[in-house]
């Protein structure tokens, strides 16, 4: 007997054994690479310095496959964004400073109280099927964005057409003459407005499809049309093709030879859907060149890759933030119910309806060091809810927040808010136990591994925390938005768009991502005139409108900002040309180029 | 016989039906719908357009209404469109996916039969050898590692290592067809293949060895040694056939267990099939999806089932329906 079960132990070390063994090759195998990557940097200069050279395939990475709506007006995935942004384009695009240039149209007059908005098309611009591009396709495209049945249809982009002139009417069906979009010639366009308009050049940037494919298509037949879904079959102007695909794969777009700004330098390019696990050592052997948006490298791995010769990367500021956010209000039963949001029916919630008590978390809570170990350096601290990169943003209008539970804890004393009983937890300053509850959702692991972390912090300056159960998101976003519960605190992630910083969306009393509840008149009246024509027309007049209302926000603070988190895009050194732009890894593609 | 295999199918039909419900209700008592989670991923859409989405998809409507809606139009075999896949039918969606499922699910169970069943009768006749040992060390090594953990180690070691076997995906690239085509797709199922199969391989070959063993000591298989009957007659013709009654059984269910391991599976290597179908659709709240996959499930696992308990029949000659 002993010796059969000698024999056993020494299977099951034996087979460990192996399973180790694969595992430790894996570490030794990175060891040469990081060694060799110091002596390296010369070679590969050289090659950055060369000339463009025609051909070559890029392989690209994403880790879930787009759902399949390869249809500018009707997708709604970052994944089919990384399909569409090669094949369509805009009348404007951004550049680096978020301002709009010209794009498919070469150049714009706007008429003194901005509700028109004249372009002028390139020429000469040709759809992936040889048609000409022309004014007619653009009004089509927001004709079809504003008829009635485009929301019903699966649409969801309304927002580019709500302010149009004569909207209404004409989505409600009363009317079939479209007039917010006219076509002047074949390379004129005017956009009106009903109103005079602050955001008038993000409303005209949308991409345009065409109108020779989908003009007699009723629209409720578009996101099932052949050539919304089809590889081979979605036609756009821009750089590159798509030309065929393995659903769920592979998607492969080839050169438009015929692009108007310039032929593209590559021949090919192909995303390919590979699991997160497995997609850094895919990069590492060479089998794919470039992992980007939506989720690039996880800071976590920085380090790794950056030691791999053959891999460059590329850092840059993210448009999203993480949020703690404090439940300042509740919805009444009824108004729940109903789907009612009206700021004056709202119960302030007791204890987090506190300014004092809100500031005295954030004093408790030492962001860098969650920017510095839970993100590895990859991230920074803001303390108002608008992207840094964008010109609205002030960081020096703002209630800074530093790590300093001295104050946080002088703040609740202030309040009231004192250990009565002795057992290393503040009570109520009517005497009793006081308990805040942190509700948060699962699906981004960082924001997982950080709700412990902030229980922590808030603990050590004797608040009792009840962490709660963390809930699959789509469960989380219903009782987020049904807040008539006892909810304290959540955590949440925004991603922002690059369009216009407003934040009314988000922060505004009665917007229904306004998870807070946050009512402050303070704010509404800010938000409100740094979008008030005419004055708003005027861009340094808003930046100063936001950067009072980032104060106003930061100290009362309806969610404490826990960090941005930075964008990691790595690519094989190979790739030439990149340069991306602060919202997005694929830019002027037809630039891009590789060494063999 | 024949009767009886009516008779069973007729059975068939009050139980799905009851699948029908439960799933149903189930998927409709979960908080959220559809439209939730999209709701949040991107902040310049007013949710209000949401709203009047799913006042569209009739997702307002009372849970009795939209069952009602949903089970009329099923059994017309209209199986609706998916929330989420926006322009696609629930049978596009499963159409384009099922074959790959079971090219990978027979590819594995054919892994599992060839290895295990052997190996299971090599240790039953020679226990406690070492090959025995190293067989039963082997065995509970693969029912206790993860699918996900052993998928993510293939790929480690035998993939972006040593570069033998690809990682994702069915095909290396589009377009390609015929017997090329054929053997790219065999060799892209070599490392799921093995994944799925590992728990099922250590299963069955535990199950071969003690049936057999258990067969080996019964008192015919003495009296046939008794009457000198040779080793090889007394194994295939008398103990097989004895054994493989438990194994028959096994393989009924075994189609259900292939289709939901295969969620895992299929994730760590990107294969599109219904498993990482089915489990995208249950997060994503896409109930009309989850109904048809949740139906198809059923309807496999009854006919595995019924199938395993004809092959009874066959293998032991005692057994008989009428």
């Amino acid at each position: 007997m002993m010796k059969k079960n000698w024999l056993f132990v020494l299977a099951l070390v034996l087979t460990f054994g192996i399973v180790l063994a694969a595992c430790s090759e894996g570490s030794s195998g990175d060891q040469p690479n990081e060694s060799e990557a110091e002596g390296s940097d010369e070679g590969e200069d050289e090659a950055a310095s060369g000339e463009p050279q025609m051909g070559g395939t890029l392989t690209g990475a994403m880790d879930t496959a787009p759902a399949g709506v390869f249809n500018p007006i009707f997708y709604e995935e970052a994944y089919e964004d990384n399909i569409l942004s090669f094949t369509h384009e805009s009348l404007l695009s951004q550049n680096k400073q978020l301002e709009f240039k010209p794009n498919l149209a070469k150049e714009w007059e706007i008429n003194e109280d901005q509700t028109e908005i004249t372009l002028t098309l390139e020429e000469g611009v040709t759809w992936h099927d040889g048609e000409p591009f022309t004014a007619e396709d653009v009004v089509y495209t927001y004709k079809a964005i504003s008829s009635p049945g485009y929301v019903e249809a699966g649409g969801i982009r309304t927002d580019y057409v709500v302010r149009l002139q004569g909207y209404e009417a004409f989505n409600s069906g009363e009317t079939d003459e479209f007039e917010g979009v006219v076509a002047e010639d074949d390379h004129t366009v005017t956009f009106k407005f009903a109103e005079p308009n602050v955001t008038i050049l993000k409303d005209v940037s949308f991409p345009i499809i065409p109108e020779h494919i989908f003009g007699d298509v009723p629209i409720a037949e578009i996101p099932e049309h052949p050539a919304t879904l089809n590889a081979g079959e979605v036609i756009g102007t821009g750089p590159f093709k798509f030309t065929e695909m393995l659903d769920r794969e592979q998607y492969v777009l080839e050169k438009n030879a015929d692009y108007w700004k310039s032929e593209p330098y590559l021949d090919k390019i192909v995303w390919r859907i590979v699991e997160q696990s497995v997609m850094l050592g895919l990069l590492e052997n060479g089998e794919i060149d470039f992992i980007a948006d939506p989720n690039g490298v996880p800071a976590a791995d920085y380090e790794s890759v950056a030691g791999v010769e053959h891999i460059e990367l590329i850092e840059q500021t993210d448009f999203g933030y993480q949020l703690m956010g404090f439940k300042v209000n509740h919805r009444s039963d009824a108004d729940v119910e109903a789907g009612k949001l009206e700021p004056e029916n709202w119960e302030a919630n007791e204890d987090m309806g506190e300014q004092k008590i809100r500031q005295a978390m954030a004093y408790a809570i030492d962001r860098q060091a969650i920017v510095d170990n839970l993100l590895y350096g990859h991230g920074s601290v803001i303390n108002a809810p608008i992207a840094q990169q964008f010109w609205a943003y002030d960081k020096n209008a703002v209630t800074q927040y530093t790590y300093d539970p001295e104050k946080a804890k002088s703040l609740l004393d202030e309040a009231g808010y004192v250990d009565t009983n002795d057992d290393g937890f503040r009570e109520t300053p009517d005497g009793e136990e006081w308990v805040v509850n942190l509700n948060y959702p699962t699906g981004n692991k960082l924001r997982e591994d950080s709700a412990p972390i902030l229980q922590k912090f808030l603990e050590d300056v004797g608040i009792k925390i009840e962490l709660r159960q963390p809930k699959e998101m789509t469960a989380y976003v219903e009782e987020l938005t049904n807040d008539n519960t006892d909810w304290d605190l959540y955590l949440l992630g925004w991603s922002l768009g690059s369009g216009d910083p407003d934040p009314s969306g988000l922060w505004g009393a009665d917007a229904a991502y306004n998870y807070s509840r946050w009512n402050n008149e303070q704010s509404e009246t800010l938000m409100q005139e740094a979008m008030q024509a005419p004055e708003a027309f005027d861009q340094a007049y808003r930046k100063e409108k936001y950067s009072e209302w980032q104060s106003v926000f930061s100290e009362d603070l309806p969610a404490l900002l826990l960090y941005a988190q930075n964008k990691i895009y790595g690519f094989n050194k190979r790739l030439q040309g990149v340069d991306p732009m602060p919202y997005s890894f694929i830019n002027d593609p037809e630039k891009w180029w590789v060494t063999e | 016989m024949y009767k009886y295999i009516i008779r069973r199918i007729l059975v068939f039909i009050p139980m799905l039906f009851a699948l029908t419900i439960i799933v149903f209700g189930l998927s409709q008592l979960a908080p959220g719908d559809a439209l939730t989670g999209k709701s949040l991923a991107d902040p310049n859409v007013d949710p209000e357009v949401y709203e009047q989405q799913r006042e569209a998809l009739g997702l307002n409507d009372p849970i009795y209404v939209q069952y009602w809606r949903w089970i009329s139009s099923a059994a017309q075999g209209d199986f609706g469109d998916s929330l989420i896949f926006n322009g696609r039918t629930v049978a596009q969606l499963i159409e384009d996916r099922i074959a790959n499922t079971l090219y990978l699910g027979l590819f594995s169970l054919a892994i599992t039969i060839i290895v295990a069943i052997p190996i299971g009768i090599y240790s039953a006749r020679k226990p406690y050898s070492l090959l025995d040992y190293g067989a039963t060390g082997f065995g509970f090594l693969g029912l206790a590692i993860p699918n996900f953990f052993f998928g993510l180690i293939a790929i480690y070691v035998l993939s972006i290592n040593l570069g033998w076997f690809p990682s994702q995906g069915t095909l290396s690239t589009p377009g390609i067809t015929g017997f090329e085509a054929f053997v790219d797709r065999i060799h892209h199922m070599v490392l799921p293949g093995i994944t799925l199969g590992l728990a099922g391989t250590a299963t069955y070959m535990r199950y071969m060895r003690s049936e057999v063993l258990d067969v080996l000591g019964s008192d015919y298989i003495r009296t046939a040694r008794a009457k000198g009957m040779s080793d090889s007659n007394v194994l295939y013709k008398h103990t097989l056939r004895n054994a493989l009654i438990p194994i028959i059984t096994l393989m009924g269910f075994e189609i259900g267990v292939l289709l939901s391991g295969a969620v895992i599976t299929e994730q760590v290597f990107q294969y599109p099939g219904l498993g990482t179908l089915f489990l995208s659709s249950v997060v994503n709240r896409d109930f009309p999806v989850v109904m048809a996959i949740a139906m198809i499930l059923g309807v496999l696992i009854l006919v595995g089932n019924l199938i395993a308990d004809i092959l009874y029949s066959i293998v032991d000659p005692r057994i008989r329906y009428d």
